[in-house]
């Protein structure tokens, strides 16, 4: 049984089809990269399979259920949760405290347990010393990690992570590549939307191509990067 | 037959007055995310303006609407200036608590300055009527329905075929990128505020020939207009026009049929069902995140 | 003053209720007695709205709503149903849940602006069916514009520990959750409610919990001002100052913090008393420019003062 199915999925808003007939099969343990132009519907995408839109058609599969339609919460709760560089922490709590409420939540920990996970996540992000810095106050490749140790926290066995790359520089970015190595190491699966190429080229197992909402391209990183068409997508006819 | 008719209609007069009364709320919101708390406030400067320039000066309440246009604009130009744009970022959370501090503020000044009489505006024509058909139909109610088509009208067209408005639009779909584009956000804020302010104003000066005016009427308003852009959908200008008008029959009625004395839980029973079971408004087009 | 953490604070703050439980029995009366409990009244009700709005960051413009049904369903109960003061209390409690729940229900699930406006709505309305509901029904219940009057209370010395000891359960209350998962989840709904919500926190849960909890509490408040004060009319426990003093009291203290509902309550009670009849008309106009200036200045309050410069949280 696949870790998630997309079935058909469409979404609308208003006359505009930002995510057109999506259909994919993700196995456990994989690391996929979603790919695809601006305004391909990437983040749409993710925004459904999350839960924070329905499906206008079709049906997201995740271990064997359908969860069209639940929740945020809910969705995170069972085992799937997004991170992404949009989302803002809680900008009044510590960087520590940021990671209570995941981990309370999400993981369903008792306070106790989940100061401890949270002791180790900070630990895994190399923030072992900023946990009681408020959080308004780190730099933004901090932030970064904080957002990827929140989904962490929840102890999500799926994780979507949508451009959490952006404004990295290269070392930061090495860096970030390592950190996701090292959780997959742990079992977990992760769905990755980038826009720094050579990062999702590098860790990808498979990559999928969005155009316009609807699915270009699926393979290997190196096929997929001489497809015409997706060569076309991104720059155009004359290079195709 | 008859009285169904004539509550129908009194409704109906009624809910275009609503409708302009709600429109400024409906912009300032669909633009800036601002919930104005001291919406009503503007209706009720608005209608003071009126009676104290036909009671001083015995100007027409019908010709003073320019002079109530400028002056509200300029207040809603300042406000915006002096304290809206400095939150404009934050949580909407502060824009609710201060335009309730501007609320307090404004209302508390005009009492102490024209205490809490009731007052009403009686120009020589106030009680003309027209009859057709056994329906009562008084001139100056059918003069400011007429004003108040005119002013949403007004500002459909001022939002869809001017530069200005065009500008406006797009900062309220996506801020971010108007700024891109070379649109002064700031500047477009504070005119679209004005604006709000100035068109609210309009709608008081309507309000004054209608309603008795006294300073603590604005809160009342505020929440008038909150429905009938509940009914609507918040942020869906288009939309006021039908929301006044099905509150204004839906007051009209209740009032006639049922009775007078509970008009404001009838009220808030109606915006509770349009939440529960509609909150986007009858269009569905109303802003909910 | 930093933020004290609750084993260091404790034994002080234990202290400070003894001390004001003593206050009485050395000789405290009269005036000064009634003061304190009108200060320990305030406390509770800037207590109760900060724990819902204060926390969640969705700002409930009408909690007088329920500190009037509360003040009418324990007048009714123990005039028209002689049911004793206590039960009438817990009761009208109760009876607040489910109008919050509606109310909440309705509301709480999209933006945080049609909760504002239509709780404000909800006092203006309930406060209408008071006053007119006599007349419109036909019977006589609760005594439209000339009120109700209620049996006569206990002393002073009665409602001085009623309220203390309800003001305690107030900051108790907000003291213990802050700290745990409940109020973890409710500050990090007012912080980034979409972050919570993909963090596995059930938001409309949590908001109609704080927001049922806090309404039964300010109804129940209300209940006991019905008993102390004997006389009640709608004009008078449906004002609209209540909340705006409730609103200011938090604001000026420090939203979202325990001791800031009582700072800011102290503060404006003890002002409110000392300015006195003096300023009745300025008295609105300057809460009105009170509140503007501390959202542009100290959207935080004065505990954003008390915390610390260099902003760490404990």
């Amino acid at each position: 049984m696949s870790l998630l199915e997309c079935r058909q999925v469409t979404k609308r808003f208003g006359a505009l089809e930002a995510v057109r007939r999506f259909s994919f099969s993700l196995e456990k343990g994989e690391i996929l990269g979603l790919i695809g132009p601006n305004g391909s519907g990437k983040t749409t995408l993710f925004n459904v399979l999350v839960g924070i839109h329905r499906p206008d058609e079709g049906e997201v599969v995740f271990r064997g259920e359908s969860i069209s339609g639940l929740a945020p919460h809910r969705i995170c709760r069972r085992g799937m949760a997004k991170a992404s560089q949009t989302i803002r922490p809680f900008q009044e709590m510590s960087v520590l405290e940021n990671l209570l409420v995941p981990g309370m939540y999400g993981g369903k920990l008792g306070l106790k347990q989940a100061r401890e996970r949270a002791a180790a996540v900070l630990n895994l992000l190399g923030l072992e010393d900023r946990g009681r810095v408020p959080s308004g106050k780190i730099s933004l490749a901090e932030r970064r990690q904080l957002e990827l140790g929140r989904v962490l926290m929840t102890g999500a066995e799926l994780l979507l992570l949508d451009e959490i790359m952006a404004g990295l520089n290269p070392a930061e970015v090495e860096r970030a590549l390592g950190l996701l190595e090292k959780i997959r190491g742990e079992g977990k699966t992760i769905i990755l939307v980038e826009h720094v190429m050579q990062a999702v080229m590098k860790i990808s197992e498979r990559l999928v191509v969005l155009n316009h909402g609807e699915r270009i391209a699926e393979g290997k990183p190196e096929e997929v990067a001489r497809n015409p068409e997706v060569i076309q997508a991104y720059l155009g006819r004359p290079y195709a | 037959m008859v009285l169904f008719l004539q509550s129908l209609i009194n409704g109906f007069l009624l809910g275009g007055i609503y409708a302009a009364c709600a429109a400024g709320f409906s912009l300032a919101f669909g633009v800036m995310g601002i919930v104005n708390l001291s919406h009503g406030d503007f209706v009720m400067l608005g209608a003071f303006v009126t009676y104290w320039l036909f009671v001083l000066l015995g100007w027409d309440p019908f010709l003073t609407l320019p002079i109530t246009l400028a002056l509200l604009f300029i207040l809603g130009l300042f406000l915006q200036k002096l304290a809206l744009n400095r939150i404009a970022g934050a949580p909407p959370i502060m824009s609710y608590l201060l335009t309730f501090g501007f609320h307090l503020v404004i209302s508390s000044l005009a009492l102490r300055a024209w205490t809490a009489d009731y007052r009403t505006l009686n120009p020589t024509y106030a009680g003309l009527n027209f009859n057709l058909c056994g329906l009562v139909l008084p001139y100056s109610r059918l003069a400011t329905f007429s004003l108040a088509l005119v002013l949403i009208c007004g500002l459909y067209l001022f939002l869809y075929r001017t530069e200005m408005g065009r500008a406006i639009r797009a900062t309220a779909q996506d801020g971010e990128m108007a700024r891109l584009l070379g649109i002064r956000i700031f500047k477009i804020y504070a005119v679209t505020f004005a604006v709000s302010a100035a068109i609210t104003g309009v709608a008081g000066s309507l309000v004054a020939q209608t309603f008795v005016v006294y300073p603590q009427m604005g809160l009342p308003f505020t929440v008038t207009a909150f429905c009938v852009v509940v009914l609507g959908g918040l942020g869906y200008v288009p939309g006021t026009l039908f929301g006044g008008l099905i509150l204004g029959i839906f007051e009209s009625l209740a009032t006639t049929y049922l009775t007078a004395g509970l008009s404001l839980v009838l009220t808030f029973l109606l915006l509770l069902i349009m939440l529960i079971l509609r909150p986007g408004g009858v269009f569905g087009k109303g802003a909910l995140e | 003053m930093k933020a004290l953490s609750p084993n260091k604070g404790l034994p002080v703050f234990l202290v400070f209720f003894l001390a004001l439980a003593a206050l009485p029995l050395l000789g405290v009366e009269g005036y000064r007695l009634r003061l304190l409990t009108l200060l320990f009244l305030w406390v509770s009700l800037a207590g109760c709205w900060n724990f819902m709005s204060g926390y969640t960051g969705y700002i409930d413009f009408g909690p007088v709503a329920y500190f009037g049904t509360g003040a009418y369903a324990t007048a009714v109960l123990m005039i028209r149903f002689d049911l004793h003061f206590a039960s009438a209390l817990a009761l009208s409690g109760l009876i607040c849940a489910p109008l919050a729940a509606l109310v909440g229900g309705a509301t709480l699930r999209i933006r945080g602006a049609y909760f504002a406006i239509a709780t404000f709505a909800a006092a203006e309305a309930l406060k209408q069916v008071t006053l007119e509901g006599d007349r419109v029904a036909g019977f006589e219940f609760f005594g439209g514009s000339h009120g109700l009057t209620l049996p006569a209370a206990p002393d002073s010395e009665f409602f001085y520990y009623l309220l203390l000891g309800f003001m305690v359960l107030v900051i108790g209350i907000t003291h213990f959750l802050e700290k745990t998962k409940f109020g973890y989840g409710l500050k990090a709904i007012r912080e980034s409610e979409q972050a919570a919500e993909l963090s596995g926190v059930p938001t409309f849960k949590l908001k109609m919990r704080a927001y049922v909890l806090s309404s039964s509490l300010i109804g129940c408040l209300g209940g006991i001002e019905a008993y102390w004060l004997t006389y009640i009319i709608p004009d008078d426990v449906f004002n609209v100052m209540r909340t705006i003093q409730m609103v200011i009291m938090t604001l000026l203290g420090g939203m979202g913090t325990v001791w800031g509902p009582v700072i800011g309550a102290g503060f404006l009670t003890l002002v409110g008393e000392f300015l006195g009849a003096k300023f009745v008309y300025d008295y609105l106009t300057i809460l009105g420019v009170v509140i503007v200036v501390v959202i542009l200045i100290l959207p935080r309050g004065i505990m954003s003062l008390m915390k610390g410069r260099r902003g760490e949280t404990v």
